[in-house]
């Protein structure tokens, strides 16, 4: 292998061919093995027409040497993805767009002979706001109709977080972040309330799923070719997609209508907190923007305005839910809400835990919004100034964080229930333990408010 | 062992569908054998379903290319 090269962690389990860096560009190697597949997917119009739909992501292929010449049939150069996300960071409606984006892609496959081999939800990612396929190689030639190899997979990945969030609880897609190959079908069926028993949808694709596996687990089957009509596995689709087209996660609407909306500024001050924050970002003009603790991303708008890949994180997932719904009532293409608890970020996780990155391990970004959150991170969870600055200068160049005093009502909202041992939480101490950390370039006092916005700069050398 | 009753007719049917069992593809993801079984077995179920789904879908086509052919032009 040559040494210039670097491939991908995650890149190992399909032979069909790998992914890999060279001068920090994304390649892909298409093995000689996937030779067949791959030139039938591309002059049968399938990779036309999915590039067209916007469900698969574009390549072109180039002429580096490759890596494994022994191995390789051709190099691709793949449209980069900005941000790699997670299903255990997306809400409820991103993974069921993204289960339906799957089946889409699948039912068009199929006209054109072919056949997804795999359904894994990392195989999905928001490109311009949509769920789009990012690995070119999924498809293999269907030579006689067998059903779905990867219907399991899609069942465990998709179809079973998206129930266990819609029946049970909406938080429970973070079980994806234990079981990296999708939620056991067993452990899914334990889960789901009796009503599921009654409903034959669930019955079949998830409850005698999760019997048939457990039957067929211990048994040593002698099996012989058996094919399956183009109808029923199209049918197997199409039960699949109604489905989940049916679920949602059950809460009044009504009650989000109003959700975030309530804030501690006037009319006044709010307006005066947007001006700033424009001004920040016309001074910065950053290539990239992650607001963390972003609600429903009124300011993370600010800046996907200036069409700048912007990450809007929040803890709250029905947050996250109404934000990435305005995103698609409204077509944007520059901002991709996401779950995130930062006092407990996503890990790195899988085969030498570099199968799918950490928070930390996908940035540093150039400009970080920490709005409104120093409060939670310093007095709910008792974080001291220097351990948040120091987080924060790994991820960002240009900080723009708000501190919030001590005789804000949304702190004494915090300190209602416990005592009150923050002495160091004031603003000089909060100057000195960041300046550690970070050039303070500019103080903006809020009208008609206590709170103050601060933009700056990372330090080259922190202490 | 009394949720397995429940389940036992379902089980009858799966043991059933075993006879017909496919051969496992070697593609690089494991389809699961309990995974081929039950996918057989609604496949049986569904493609009937789809089919006559597919059917009314034409006829639903059909008369609303005869109805709006009939309508009078505004």
């Amino acid at each position: 292998m040559r040494t210039d090269f670097t491939d991908l962690p995650s890149s190992f389990r399909d032979p069909s061919g790998f992914l890999f860096f060279k001068n920090q560009v994304l390649y892909r190697q298409v093995n000689k093995a996937y030779q067949k597949n791959y030139e039938h997917l591309m002059a049968s119009g399938l990779y036309q027409s999915l590039t067209e739909a916007n469900l698969l992501i574009p390549h072109e292929e180039c002429d580096l040497p490759p890596a494994y010449p022994e191995t390789a049939y051709k190099i691709l150069k793949p449209e980069p993805i900005l941000f790699v996300s997670y299903p255990y960071e997306w809400c409820f409606s991103q993974l069921k767009d993204a289960a339906l984006t799957t089946l889409k892609i699948q039912k068009i496959a199929i006209e054109y002979q072919m056949s997804l081999k795999d359904a894994s939800a990392y195989n999905i990612q928001f490109y311009k706001g949509k769920p789009v396929l990012i690995d070119t190689l999924s498809f293999e030639i269907i030579e006689n109709w067998k059903p779905w190899v990867a219907y399991r997979q899609f069942c465990q990945h998709f179809l079973g977080p998206l129930l266990l969030m819609s029946y049970k609880d909406y938080r429970l897609n973070q079980l994806l972040r234990l079981f990296i190959d999708g939620i056991p079908l067993d452990l899914t069926s334990k889960l789901l309330p009796r009503s599921t028993r009654f409903r034959p949808g669930i019955i079949t694709h998830i409850h005698a799923h999760a019997l048939s596996q457990k039957y067929f687990s211990s048994k040593t089957v002698q099996v012989k070719e058996k094919r399956i009509s183009r109808n029923s596995l199209l049918g197997l689709i199409d039960s699949l997609e109604s489905n989940l087209k049916k679920l949602t996660i059950h809460s009044k609407r009504s009650e989000w209508a109003n959700y975030y909306q309530e804030t501690n500024y006037s009319p006044q001050g709010f307006e005066h907190k947007k001006q700033i924050l424009k001004e920040f970002l016309n001074r910065l003009n950053p290539s990239g923007v992650w607001d963390l603790g972003a609600n429903t991303g009124i300011f993370s708008r600010l800046a996907s305005e200036r069409e700048i890949p912007t990450l809007s994180f929040d803890i709250d997932p029905v947050a996250v839910e109404i934000n990435y719904q305005e995103c698609v009532s409204k077509n944007e293409n520059y901002i991709l809400p996401l779950v995130l608890d930062l006092t407990n970020p996503s890990p790195g996780v899988g085969w030498e835990n570099k199968e799918r990155m950490s928070l930390v391990e996908r940035g540093p970004t150039d400009v970080v919004f920490a709005l409104a959150l120093l409060h939670h991170l310093a007095i709910s969870n008792n974080l001291p100034f220097e351990k948040i600055a120091s987080f924060l200068r790994k991820i960002c160049q240009s900080l723009v964080i708000e501190f919030v005093p001590k005789s804000d009502s949304q702190v004494q909202r915090l300190l209602v229930t416990r005592e009150d041992i923050f002495s160091d939480y004031t603003q000089p101490f909060f100057e000195k333990e960041f300046s550690g950390y970070f050039t303070i370039q500019e103080v903006v006092p809020i009208k008609d408010s206590e709170r103050v916005l601060y933009l700056m700069q990372a330090s080259h050398e922190s202490n | 062992m009394r949720k397995s009753n429940k389940w036992a007719t379902v089980l009858v049917l799966l043991i059933l569908c075993s006879l017909f069992f496919p051969r496992l593809s070697f593609g690089y993801i494991d389809p699961g054998t309990g995974s081929y079984v039950i996918q057989l077995l609604i496949a049986a179920f569904v493609a009937i379903s789809f089919g006559i789904k597919i059917f009314w879908k034409k006829i639903k086509i059909f008369l609303l290319k005869v109805f709006h052919k009939n309508k009078p032009a505004a």
